[in-house]
């Protein structure tokens, strides 16, 4: 207090508010980051965990919501913690030649919860009706994101 | 060397197949379409007359044969598309599509019981038509 007197009132007075003020606007830039963290590490996280799963559409039958040539991201822990149920993409090994995989939509569940697949254009697509139910632990993820072509960057479902 | 890099990265590494095998998309007109080019061909060939020695005997009765052969052919490809591959919502958009299916089946018959080059052609354009409507469901007719 002594050592602060000498100078003039005013400015001593505004030294301690100066300090005030900045610490209030760190403060807040540091919540902004934080809230601003919080609100993409769920995308930015996902992102990471499925940027290995990166998959080429080839052939029609998904049309018109995929495209041969479609770049796409595959999820592959988004139907660890549920399991698929109608309305959902699912990339599955094909029931007839697991080496090559599908891309397909949910449509229904059997009774035993196995899973009906059928492609969006399905006047051109081999699926259930062919080969039957697929067994839900056997896909390997979910198609949620298509990054190339660039016009049509964004998120499938 | 950047851009290889970043290409590296994005480029897929996995093939999803959004595919289609039989029993789809192996529907095709061109068989009715040549069959029915086939019996004007024949047609034309009877009516050359070709005369009266054994041989020519020969090749006028496998004209006839193959008349007769291809007039079905045309029957069987038109009927398996119309009854496999059109869906209702096609008979909604060509509601002329069943008749133009029986007119087919009627004219290729008449085909088989004449040797007459207007019935022929007429079975070539009808044929066509056919073709087209399957084509346009398919968003256009692939270039040859």
């Amino acid at each position: 207090m002594p050592r602060r007197s000498p100078s003039v009132a005013a400015p001593s007075r505004g030294v301690g508010d100066l300090a005030q003020a900045r610490f209030r606007a760190g403060l807040r830039v540091g919540i902004g980051v934080a809230a601003l963290g919080f609100a993409l590490a769920p995308p930015l996280a996902r992102l990471v965990r499925s940027w290995p799963l990166r998959s080429a559409v080839a052939g029609g039958s998904m049309r018109p919501t995929l495209e041969p040539g479609d770049w796409l991201l595959v999820d592959p822990r988004a139907y660890a913690a549920r399991r698929p149920r109608p309305s959902d993409l699912v990339a599955v090994p094909d029931p007839t030649e697991p080496a090559r995989w599908l891309v397909k939509r949910v449509v229904d569940l059997d009774a035993d919860g196995w899973l009906e697949l059928r492609g969006d254009n399905p006047d051109e697509s081999t699926d259930s009706r062919i080969f039957g139910t697929v067994d839900p632990q056997s896909v390997i993820g979910r198609p949620w994101a298509r990054y190339w072509p660039p016009h049509r960057l964004g998120l499938v479902r | 060397m950047l851009r290889e890099r970043i290409a590296a990265v994005a480029r897929p590494r996995h093939t999803v197949h959004a595919h289609c095998d039989i029993p789809c998309g192996i529907y095709d007109p061109h068989g009715a379409e040549i069959g029915a080019r086939t019996v004007a061909r024949m047609v034309e060939l009877i009516n050359q007359n070709l005369g009266d020695d054994p041989n020519q005997r020969n090749q006028f009765m496998r004209c006839v044969a193959i008349k007769e052969q291809h007039a079905e052919i045309v029957k069987h490809e038109v009927r398996v598309i119309w009854g496999d591959y059109f869906k209702p919502e096609h008979v909604e958009k060509y509601p002329h599509l069943h008749d133009l299916v029986w007119r087919i089946m009627k004219q290729a018959g008449k085909c088989k019981q004449t040797v007459d080059a207007q019935a022929a052609a007429d079975l070539q354009a009808l044929v066509k038509e056919f073709a087209d409507i399957f084509w346009e469901t398919k968003g256009g007719r692939p270039q040859a």
